[in-house]
């Protein structure tokens, strides 16, 4: 009788115990009422006129970054949508490299979903009226993620290309310091 | 009365039966891969039957010998011998012919799946992608390959093959009326041979889990005559219809410059997108999201408005779109026979 | 009086002997410069023209695409004393693969992006800028542009300078004023086409071709009248026989190529509507047989599963006749291309010894890694030869003209294929050779590389890349990316070869002064000796070069080399787009094979001009 309520017990606790693993993220198959705006207009990192600074980042903006299924859509849409044919992993190519720290039109997320939607002079096209907005952000995710801005639990450890590249957890890459304090 | 243990057995019964429709049968014989495998049922169930009679048979004699002989002592043991050995010989004598034949029809029934037609064949391709079936004919010459996703026709009394890809994860491809399982694993290219003998409509499925969306993968099959085959098939090689009306052709400018042809191929249009299934005929096909909702206009409305409602996570997102670019994207699509 | 007689005539006789001996003896001189035997081709009489060594006037040098200048002023002897005439800043940073044209005393330079043509004075200390022309393409079109924004040379003809800009328009300058006389729309970006190629001006025609095979266009060759610039005749390379200009004249050799709307019939449904065979390479033109010789580019997408077929009419040689455009004969080298084995090379046209006899030809130094001698006349091929090293293909049936490919080297959706030998930019890609007719020979810049090479499914949109393919390039055996291959093309053998540490992305020149002049990628411009190819002399530029070097009679009568140096093209692009070297895959596979190059040289874009020091 003693042993059988201890067996319980223990029972009874690692059902709770697994119960706790069930929530390891959301995952919205919906767009969350942010996805519906991509930023215009602040795209480069611009001069503002009479001193304002940048406006800050929606969090909502930056919970793309942490989530693992954004990420990992991002991935599949990157090369989908050819983003691949013009920057490939990272590198370049006919569109500058994205896994470095130089960006000619900024890097913070909201700046790469506004490059991304807006097209831009050099040759980027513009994808606004070609993708939802949820997709660009998921985009804008991943393309941070390329330069090792993502926490490395929500990169995606498969890498959906030929066995080319390491996938991104096996990947060092120096995280960005941007020079803008803004971006911080 | 209704007790618990007689809910509990019509309960049983009626699981039983659960799998008798006529589309999705595992026992319909309606092609040589599930004629094959029914006839390797029958065998098994007919050997298996008949030992689990004789052993019901000799429990049940063993019961009632048992209750006779406590009249009897042990003045009577010589004499059963013999019978008891005569049938411990004829019983092992049965076991081992009962798992020669059963041994000998699963490699017949094997061997007999795995031998690729020798006359003319249809030759399918099929690439299994999260959650639809991307399937492809290959016609004489590449021009008359044709694209028809989600749904197969076949002709009745040709051997078909299908090459079976992924290009994601592991899926099954799994016709129970006309054939047996096979799997479509990235980076491997598998295939299966069958041939249908009647004419009808079947629904196959995924049968390999693959993601939150595996449930709604189906796949729905049309075996018909080789006539109505060759006219469906020159159907499917015609470019898509123009839009007739004006809301049609709002519908066609919205489909071929925004969100969609991004994904979506149409042909004989600027849309060439081949992540989604090619809509050339959406509207001639019997379901929508591989078999997700029915064909019909009011389930184009349901879907086209909101996909992640009907089938969520699925990889088409939600489009925003006013409701006078949905009634006319629906006119359009509905028009593409 | 007899006897006077006789000595005369002894003495006449003595002295035709000599003179006799003498000529012997100039013939064994040239024999020790390996002069060409009567078994060696020459170049095409009736298409080396123009031939006024003194100027340049078109990327090729003539018709026949010799990039041979007659001019003997610097030899072997004295290269070792060649030094800078004057420089020249053209202010881009971009790949420069066009050569400078020399017109009477004018030097005309056309830039990569944004297409600038510069006039030169020659006859001013310095050369002078005269005037620039800017024509201000679209700068969306460098987003459109697989390899980098290159510009592979105008041409001038009748009083014009005739060029073509990224974003699609073919524009004529009045060589004197430097204003435009006519501008002509042909390609459009938003579809993924440029122009990067060179045009060419044959029986008063500007014929100009489009760029994007990777990118989902459909290629077309059109000719513009020189005079006005308006549409002569437009020539699809895929798609139905009448967009084709297909008709009854077209006889080509092989069966392969026999047959109706096989521009059609070998693409699955609505493929050949965006696959590629566009002509972003080299045209020559047979002034005698008034026909144009060019080839077209791979078909897209690279990925070959979602094109099954031969995939007619892209990867292989056309011929037609340039006053309509209709088509005479083709030839396909690579059937159902694996590889993004374009057949856009140059077509070098010469007289071939056969036997005694000499049969018009061309010469090939294909992308797929052998080299073509075929009859100009009706495309048959006479001979291809390996010129590298090839485990893709087994070789060419000479009697189906068809490529053998090897199973095991295919590649196939959801796994890479490694060790692809030529890899994607070919036994060689853009640069041409040159032909000397003093040795015989052909000079070939090529490379060395092998690709790993995974598919998977392209997805079409218009205006992005159609390409589903990625691939990561590295050196061939030996480890040597670049080969600089003299070719017998009769022999079928090198005569020799230099091996390169880095690709040869730029072209070659030949002089009758017995000298070869070519560039490599971290900026040495070298000149070798045509026979023996021993470096003679060599001279570090600012940046790569990959820019096609030329040699023409200044105002005061001296011979003048001039070469661009300006690092970039698919080769370079790691260079001059500044791309990330930790990406293999970036460049299309391109950059993993140059990794080394930022540390090498950097970007730039000036012009040098040499001469011999007085």
């Amino acid at each position: 009788m003693y042993s059988g309520s201890r067996a319980s017990i223990l029972i009874g606790a690692a059902l709770i115990l697994t119960v706790g693993a069930c929530d390891r993220e959301e995952r919205h198959s919906r767009a969350k009422p942010l996805a519906e705006n991509v930023p215009a207009g602040q795209s480069p990192d611009t001069v503002y006129p009479g001193g304002a600074p940048m406006p800050p980042l929606d969090p909502r903006a930056t919970a793309y970054e942490r989530n693992a299924n954004a990420l990992s859509q991002g991935q599949q849409l990157y090369m989908q949508m050819n983003c691949v044919g013009c920057h490939f992993h990272g590198g370049g190519g006919m569109g500058p490299a994205l896994m470095d720290d130089e960006w000619r039109y900024g890097g913070r997320i909201d700046q790469i979903a506004a490059s991304i939607a807006e097209g831009r002079p050099n040759g980027m096209p513009a994808w606004r009226d070609k993708l939802t907005s949820d997709q660009i952000w998921q985009i804008a995710a991943y393309v941070r993620s390329m330069s090792g801005q993502a926490p490395k639990d929500a990169v995606s450890s498969r890498a959906d290309e030929v066995s080319n590249t390491e996938p991104m957890t096996q990947t060092k890459r120096e995280t960005v310091r941007s020079a803008d304090a803004a971006q911080r | 009365m209704i007790t618990i243990r007689r809910a509990c057995a019509a309960l049983a019964l009626a699981t039983l039966l659960a799998g008798c429709n006529r589309y999705q049968n595992v026992f319909g014989s309606d092609g040589s891969g599930s004629t094959n495998f029914t006839w390797l049922f029958t065998i098994f169930m007919a050997v298996t039957t008949f030992a689990y009679v004789l052993v019901l048979l000799f429990l049940g004699a063993a019961l009632a010998r048992r209750r006779g002989t406590h009249a009897v002592e042990s003045g009577t043991h010589h004499q059963s011998t013999p019978a008891l050995r005569t049938a411990l010989i004829g019983w092992t004598a049965f076991v081992v012919v009962g798992l020669t034949v059963l041994g000998v029809a699963s490699f017949v029934t094997d061997r007999l799946d795995a031998q690729p037609p020798r006359e003319q064949q249809v030759s399918i391709k099929v690439t299994g992608k999260q959650w639809w079936w991307d399937v492809e004919y290959q016609g004489p010459t590449p021009d008359m390959n044709i694209r028809s996703p989600n749904e197969l026709h076949l002709p009745v009394g040709v051997p078909v093959r299908i090459r079976l890809e992924s290009q994601d994860v592991i899926h099954s491809f799994w016709v129970p009326n006309l054939a047996g399982k096979q799997d479509l694993i990235p980076g491997r290219v598998n295939d299966i041979m069958f041939v249908p003998h009647r004419t009808g409509l079947f629904r196959g499925q995924c049968a390999e889990f693959c993601g939150t969306q595996h449930a709604n993968m189906a796949l729905t099959v049309q075996v018909e005559s080789k006539d109505d085959f060759r006219r469906w098939w020159a159907r499917q090689l015609q470019p898509a219809q123009a839009p007739r009306t004006p809301e049609a052709l709002a519908g066609y400018q919205f489909v071929t410059s925004r969100q969609c042809s991004s994904c979506h191929a149409i042909s004989g249009t600027d849309a060439g997108g081949r992540v989604g299934p090619d809509l050339t005929h959406l509207a001639s096909r019997r379901t929508i999201a591989a078999g997700t909702l029915p064909m019909s206009e009011g389930n184009l409305y349901g879907w086209v408005a909101d996909p992640q409602s009907q089938k969520p996570g699925t990889k088409m997102p939600t489009i925003p779109m006013n409701s006078q670019q949905l009634r006319s994207v629906v006119a359009y699509l509905k028009g593409l026979q | 009086m007899r006897l006077k007689h006789a000595w005369v005539h002894c003495c006449v006789a003595v002295a035709a002997l000599a003179a006799l001996g003498a000529c012997e003896k100039k013939a064994d001189q040239s024999s020790q410069q390996a002069a060409p035997t009567s078994s060696a081709p020459t170049r095409a009489a009736s298409a080396a023209m123009p031939n006024d060594d003194g100027n340049w006037v078109m990327p090729g040098k003539d018709y026949a695409s010799s990039r041979f200048s007659g001019l003997t002023e610097i030899t072997p002897a004295n290269v070792k004393g060649l030094g800078l005439a004057f420089t020249f800043s053209t202010g881009t940073t971009k790949g420069f693969e066009a050569p400078p044209l020399v017109v009477d005393g004018t030097m005309y330079v056309i830039t990569p992006f944004p297409n600038y043509l510069y006039a030169l004075d020659l006859t001013k200390d310095g050369a002078p800028a005269k005037w620039v022309f800017k024509p201000k393409p679209a700068a969306a079109a460098q987003g459109v542009a697989c390899c980098d924004v290159v510009n592979r040379g105008a041409v001038y003809s009748d009083g014009k300078i005739f060029f073509n800009t990224l974003d699609g328009n073919t524009i004529a300058v009045d060589a004197k004023s430097g204003k435009q006389v006519w501008r002509t729309t042909l390609a459009n970006i938003q579809k993924g086409e440029t122009i990067t190629m060179a045009p060419l001006v044959a029986d008063g025609k500007v014929l100009v071709g489009n760029s994007g095979g990777e990118m989902g266009v459909r290629g077309w060759i059109a000719a513009l009248d020189a005079g006005s610039g308006k549409l002569a005749w437009k020539a699809y390379n895929t798609g139905p026989d009448k967009d084709v200009l297909i008709g009854p004249d077209f006889k080509p050799y092989y069966a392969g190529e026999k047959g109706k709307d096989l521009g059609v019939k070998t693409w699955p449904a609505d493929g050949w509507k965006i696959g590629g065979a566009t002509v972003w390479g080299w045209i020559s033109y047979d002034p005698e047989l008034k026909l144009i010789y060019y080839g077209t580019s791979n078909p897209g997408p690279w990925n070959p599963e979602q094109r099954p077929g031969d995939n007619k009419w892209a990867t292989g040689v056309f011929a037609r006749d340039v006053s309509s455009g209709k088509a005479r004969w083709f030839y396909q080298s690579t059937q159902h291309d694996l590889y993004d084995h374009d057949d856009i090379n140059e077509s070098i046209l010469v007289d071939y010894p056969v036997g005694n006899q000499r049969i018009p030809a061309l010469l090939r130094p294909g992308r797929n890694g052998f080299f073509y001698v075929m009859d100009r006349r009706n495309g048959r091929v006479i001979a291809a030869t390996p010129y590298g090293f090839i485990n893709a293909a087994k070789g060419v049936d000479l009697k189906s003209g068809r490529l053998i490919p090897v199973p095991e080297k295919e590649p196939k959706s959801g796994r890479v294929v490694r060790n692809i030998c030529p890899a994607a930019p070919g036994m060689k890609d853009w640069n041409p050779a040159a032909f000397s007719p003093a040795t015989g020979l052909v000079y070939i810049p090529h490379l060395n590389l092998c690709m790993d090479e995974g598919v998977m499914e392209a997805n079409y949109i218009a205006g992005t890349p159609y390409v589903g393919a990625e691939v990561k390039m590295y050196a061939g055996p030996g480890g040597n990316r670049g080969v600089f291959t003299a070719w017998d093309p009769v022999q079928r053998k090198p005569r020799w070869e230099i091996k390169e540490d880095l690709p040869l992305f730029g072209p070659a020149l030949a002089t009758a002064g017995g000298l070869v002049f070519y560039g490599t990628m971290d900026g040495w411009f070298k000149a070798v000796d045509a026979r023996d190819g021993k470096l003679l002399w060599r001279f570090k530029a600012g940046s790569g070069i990959i820019g096609q070097p030329i040699s023409y009679r200044g105002p005061d009568g001296r011979q003048y080399v001039a070469v661009v140096a300006g690092v970039g093209g698919w080769a370079g692009a790691i260079v001059s787009a500044n791309l990330d070297p930790r990406d293999p895959t970036a460049a299309l596979g391109f950059v993993n094979a140059v990794k080394d190059l930022p540390d090498k040289t950097t970007a730039g874009g000036m012009l040098y001009v040499f001469r011999l020091p007085r």
